[in-house]
Order: structure tokens, then C-alpha cells, then sequence
């Protein structure tokens, strides 16, 4: 299972406008961030589908593996917990990301004069 | 994989069990005899190789294997003795299989340990910001 690399970090941009703290610390001025691209307004719909269709992937081999163990057909017992264990964090965590863009849309529909 | 702690546990978790089952297998013909025209039971030890680059874990390599002279031992009584009364036994360590047995448990008891102790990490992850 690949190791994916750590990302380089990239600017955070909260002192590009501070000249007055480049010039305090002696430290020539924080690069200007890099501007994030134009994104689609489907982006977020998009990437959020394609994480339900990897946990579906993970919950169907999960279910496979399940089936494998308890029919004898499995000699790593760990095999299935783990498949199940992948699969439920998985899901967590797009439960939870969903769980964030729906606070921020209520968040937002809250604003009112 | 997204979760990878999990899965290279998961690769450590395979390797101890194979490592089990090769005690399991030494230690139940432990008492295999054979006759002196035979080879004796050959003991199985497992070899690991380090997964690397795309494959972090650990990966069984292979088997290697123990001594087929097994020993030698005099038992003119029994129905496989040769004439000069000799069968032969595998060499196996009885002491020796018991450690690597508990070794091999404790191995695998501590990549379930990672599998559960990363699990818990990930979900406290998922906390921050609630």
C-alpha cells in the first residue's frame, strides 16, 4: 500500500500584507501566496461524490471480506477487520467533511440584515 | 491508501501469522519420526523481507529450511528403527520454537495495537474543529 509523499507546504498568506512585521523581524517580505486557481462551483459536489464512491468501494470489499471469513474462506482474520476498520474511518471522515459544508451553507443562510 | 498506518500494520499482522502457523507446524511434529532411509521432518522458518518505495510493511520472502539429517537417536524397540536401531527425529528446539511462539504473538499483538491506536488517531483528527 503506497505511501503517498508529504506535500510541500505552501504559503498561508496571513503575513504577505504585514510589511510592518518583515520589517520588525529583519526578514524580507513572506513570498506573495499563491493565488488559488479558479475553482468550479461543481468542485466541491465533485470531490464529495468521488469520496462517497471510495468509501462505497471500501464498504463493498469490506463486505466481500466479511463474507470470506465467516465462510473459512479467509486465512488473515485481520484481512476483513481491517478492510472494516478502513472502510468505517472512511466513512467518518466524509460524514464529517459533509457534516462541515453543511454548518458553513446554514451558516451563511443565517446571514440577514 | 488513505489510511496507511492501518494497512502497514495490516502487512506486519500477515507476517505474524504466517510466522505462527510455521511454530504451529515445527512444534506439532515435534515427535515425527522417520526412519533412517527417510529424511527426518524438516523445521520451517519463515523469512521477512522489508517492503519498500510504493510497498512500505513487511512481506514474507520464503521459507527456509531446517536440518533433513533431523537427529539420530537410538530406539531399537521402535517399528521404524533401522538394523542398527537407530531413527531419526527432526531437529527442532523445543525451547527455541517456544520463544519464536512467543515472539510471534507478541508481534502480532502489537501491529493490532497499531490498527487500533491508528484508528483512534485518525478519529481524533476528525474531532479538531467540533
Amino acid at each position: 500500500m503506497p505511501v503517498s509523499p508529504i506535500e510541500p507546504t505552501t504559503a498561508t498568506g496571513y503575513l504577505s500584507g504585514s510589511e510592518a512585521l518583515s520589517a520588525l523581524s529583519g526578514l524580507s517580505p513572506a513570498a506573495a501566496p499563491a493565488s488559488s486557481g479558479q475553482v468550479g462551483a461543481s468542485a466541491f459536489a465533485e470531490v464529495l461524490g468521488g469520496a462517497v464512491d471510495s468509501t462505497q468501494q471500501l464498504q463493498a470489499a469490506s463486505n466481500e471480506l466479511t463474507v470470506a471469513a465467516v465462510s473459512g474462506d479467509l486465512a488473515d482474520i485481520h484481512q476483513a477487520t481491517i478492510a472494516s476498520t478502513r472502510a468505517a474511518t472512511t466513512l467518518e471522515l466524509v460524514a464529517t467533511v459533509r457534516n462541515k459544508a453543511v454548518d458553513a451553507f446554514n451558516e451563511i443562510m443565517r446571514m440577514q440584515a | 491508501m488513505t489510511f496507511d498506518a492501518i494497512g502497514i500494520a495490516g502487512t506486519g499482522l500477515t507476517v505474524h501469522r504466517k510466522w505462527l502457523d510455521a511454530v504451529a507446524d515445527n512444534l506439532s511434529n515435534v515427535s515425527t519420526v522417520t526412519s533412517t532411509d527417510d529424511a527426518a521432518f524438516r523445521a520451517r522458518y519463515v523469512t521477512v523481507a522489508e517492503g519498500g518505495g510504493d510497498t512500505p510493511g513487511a512481506f514474507v520472502a520464503g521459507a527456509a529450511w531446517g536440518s533433513e539429517e533431523g537427529r539420530l537417536t537410538y530406539e531399537p524397540d521402535h517399528p521404524l528403527a533401522d538394523q542398527d536401531g537407530y531413527v531419526r527425529y527432526p531437529d527442532i528446539d523445543m525451547s527455541e520454537q517456544m520463544g519464536s511462539l512467543i515472539l510471534a504473538q507478541r508481534g502480532y499483538q502489537a501491529n493490532a495495537a497499531v490498527v487500533d491506536r491508528a484508528k483512534t488517531a485518525y478519529e481524533a483528527a476528525l474531532q479538531i474543529g467540533k
